[in-house]
């Protein structure tokens, strides 16, 4: 079993992050543990695993304990050979070019005998379902590949105990049951599980138990937690208007691959668009075209009637907004408030209203507080957040979002939510990339359905929802929310 | 898949030679044109380096930006070596006499040897260590220095830069992308608008990276790296006959290029 009593750690010796807590999971458990941005998850799992205090300094007290053994003296990679840790980005933590090399990585410091890292390798992979992948090079893996083989690398290492940081979080339907059927199976072996996620609904169905984590303390989390949000305004449809966006026959591709084909589309006022398809269909590199951020081989884009290829980049800017995955690509300044006003600066609409609009924003955001902070060290969905609040502060018409509710919490999804309504209310258009069918279902009034960079199907939520079972995507029928 | 082998590619398979040869014959042929820096020789260097680039089946792509540039600045360093060096025979002149005016900026067969030495020896050290990287297995490379008793922790640093070149390469254009998406234009014009610029483009890959390095300490440690001063290694580079012969061969050259240079064969000297 196991178990921490009385943990408690602060990184900056003030600010405590967890309190007091008492954890215990068995072998063969999954524990779900859940929480706000910011609340502490990661850093929950950085002391389960070791590496606080060990690589990451701070105030910890309490113990952590295996099978009752105190691991006080345990040295990191004494530590993972009982508990080990995926983290939230599986790109990062793959180290070596060869996928067999990665899942080998583990047993081989560890030198173990020849012949059982072989069985290891072959073991861990065809677990994950991923056999097919060993002779593969790291880097060209899809992200669902990638984190199937991170997962397999730690199997390899065989600990007792397997945390997952966020692990579904931007997986498609048929990742998460990719996802939920390895993570049966490690309960099967007897491992213990804790998985930390925002999105419940993906890991809840094989959960044995939830907590959640707010404020440093763990707490029961109810059996049905309503994740709806609020709806702030109603958005009448549109008949007959003419286009904000279009993009006529466009195809794209990288190289000699392409990714998006023959792709006709209009993006009308008040419309919000669920752009929807599995992991590598093209969805971020059509927002790319869109945004007049790559450049079409063929076909063209229209920002209202000119082509995009002829407008100034400010232009651009003025009317289009995009917010990346990666939040952290898009930040530049140096300070939350800098960043905030970075785009009223280029647009030279740095006036008093709108650095009043910017305060507004950071308030509803609820990063005002923050506003002195270097902004890299914000969270993940408060980059994200802020992202929203620096491109949106001049009102544009279009709003691009490429996933925009990863790492969100309610409060931040409702954030995003009201900002979505707010620019299609006032005759804008949103088109949001994302794998939530609940969301698309109650919250857009079109989805788009990408599969190898064509579009398959495009209409009304209900008759696409209704459509994707019968082309064989039965996957979205089965999952719930997956922000 | 029924048996581990083809899971598995246990040592070098198609790649004949040894990574460390690889390296070794590298960093020996560079060192011999430097000694001996030859327009003819670093030509003939050239030609067999492509040969080798088409045996391998690697394939330079002219129509990459990287690969025009290098080619751009090749003709530079060949166009300003003809241009600054005055001295030899003059074989002509870039602006020839129109009726009073000229000639200017002669040819001479000097500056031009020169010129072809230096560009074609650029070409031959980017190319050559293209080939390298693109024909060695980074895991072989590090299991064959550590067999050299360089420390592992060391050979995996080499490992892991290989590893996330590619990385960082699309990162690179993702930042580039996310400026034009926020109206960010490179600006030139004044010393703070450089500085700007340099922050926009350095501060979103710069925390980017280090982010990277925190998650993959952190990955590397939880899976026992550094557990035992050694480690074994499921894939092992082998030594081969080949090898021996190839060493000796790139050891004959340099010496030659060293006899070469000190006019020891001055009638071989004449022809290459």
């Amino acid at each position: 079993m196991l178990e921490t009593q009385d943990l408690t750690f602060s990184y900056d010796g003030t600010t405590q992050i967890l309190k007091s807590l008492y954890l215990q999971v068995r072998r063969g458990e999954l524990l779900l543990i859940t929480g706000p941005t910011g609340s502490g998850k990661s850093t929950l799992a950085k002391c389960l695993t070791g590496f606080i205090p060990r690589s990451i300094e701070g105030c910890f007290s309490g113990s952590v304990h295996i099978d009752g053994r105190n691991t006080e003296h345990l040295s990191t990679p004494e530590f993972s050979k009982m508990i080990s840790l995926v983290q939230q980005d599986p790109d990062s933590q793959i180290c070596t070019l060869i996928v067999s090399d990665e899942v080998a990585f583990g047993p081989e410091n560890y030198e173990f005998e020849e012949k059982i890292i072989e069985n290891l390798v072959k073991s861990s992979l065809s677990d994950v379902n991923s056999l097919h992948l060993s002779q593969r090079k790291t880097h060209t893996l899809s992200g669902g590949e990638k984190q199937r083989v991170a997962i397999a690398a730690i199997l390899a290492c065989q600990s007792d105990f397997i945390i997952l940081d966020e692990p579904s979080s931007s997986l498609d339907p048929q990742g998460i049951i990719y996802l939920r059927n390895i993570l049966s199976k490690l309960k099967e072996k007897n491992v213990g599980i804790i998985c930390i996620e925002h999105n419940l609904s993906a890991i809840r169905p094989i959960a044995d138990r939830v907590l959640s984590l707010d404020n440093g303390i763990l707490s029961d989390v109810p059996e049905k937690q309503s994740q709806d949000l609020i709806i702030p305004y109603k958005i009448q449809g549109s008949i007959n208007q003419k286009p904000l966006l279009t993009l006529e026959r466009t195809s794209f591709s990288y190289g000699s691959t392409p990714i998006i084909n023959d792709v006709d589309f209009r993006i009308t006022p008040n419309e919000i668009i669920a752009l929807m398809g599995a992991n590598g269909s093209g969805k971020t590199t059509l927002i790319s075209v869109l945004g007049g951020l790559l450049t079409p081989n063929q076909g063209s884009v229209f920002l209202g009637e000119i082509s995009i290829s002829k407008l100034q980049l400010k232009d651009i800017t003025r009317q289009l907004s995009i917010v990346f995955q990666n939040p952290t690509y898009q930040i530049f300044e140096s300070t939350v408030w800098k960043e905030q006003i970075l785009t009223s600066e280029i647009l030279e609409i740095n006036d008093e209203e709108h650095k009043e609009l910017s305060q507004n924003l950071l308030e509803i955001a609820g990063l005002i507080n923050l506003r002195e902070r270097n902004p890299f060290s914000l969270s993940h969905g408060q980059k994200r957040r802020l992202n929203l609040t620096s491109t949106t502060v001049h009102s544009p018409h279009i709003l691009l979002l490429d996933e925009p509710f990863i790492g969100q919490d309610p409060d931040g999804r409702q954030f995003i939510l009201n900002t979505i309504f707010e620019t299609a209310k006032n005759g804008g258009a949103v088109v949001i990339v994302t794998h939530d069918v609940d969301f698309a279902r109650k919250y857009c009034n079109r989805i788009v359905f990408l599969e190898n960079g064509v579009i398959l199907l495009d209409g009304n939520p209900e008759s696409v929802l209704q459509k994707l079972p019968e082309i064989g995507h039965d996957e979205y029928s089965k999952i719930g929310t997956v922000v | 898949m029924s048996n581990h082998e083809s899971v598995i590619q246990k040592d070098d398979g198609e790649s004949r030679l040894n990574p460390l040869t690889k390296l070794f014959s590298l960093v020996i042929i560079l060192t011999g044109i430097i000694i001996y820096p030859s327009w003819k020789l670093s030509l003939i260097l050239l030609i067999v380096l492509l040969f080798l680039f088409k045996i391998s089946q690697i394939l330079i792509k002219l129509s990459r930006r990287r690969t025009k540039f290098i080619i751009l600045f090749s003709v530079i360093l060949l166009l300003f070596q003809v241009l600054i060096t005055v001295n030899g025979t003059i074989l002509g002149f870039i602006i020839p006499r129109i009726n009073t005016i000229g000639p200017y900026f002669p040819i001479t067969d000097y500056g031009l040897e020169r010129g072809l030495s230096i560009s074609l020896r650029f070409l031959l050290i980017i190319f050559s260590s293209m080939l390298f990287v693109a024909v060695t297995d980074p895991t072989l490379l590090a299991h064959s220095l550590t067999k050299l008793r360089i420390p592992y922790r060391y050979t995996f640093a080499l490992v892991i830069a290989l590893r996330f070149l590619p990385l960082f390469e699309s990162e690179n254009q993702i930042v580039r992308q996310a400026q034009r998406s926020r109206g960010i234009q490179p600006e030139v014009r004044g010393f703070k608008k450089i500085l700007r610029t340099i922050q926009y483009m350095f501060f979103p890959l710069l925390v980017s990276s280090l982010s990277r390095v925190e998650t993959l300490s952190l990955s590397m440690d939880g899976r026992g790296f550094g557990y035992h001063k050694t480690r074994k290694y499921l894939r092992k580079s082998s030594w081969k006959i080949l090898d021996t012969v190839t060493l000796l061969v790139v050891i004959i050259f340099i010496i030659l290029c060293v006899f070469l240079a000190n006019g020891i064969f001055p009638q071989l000297s004449t022809l290459i």
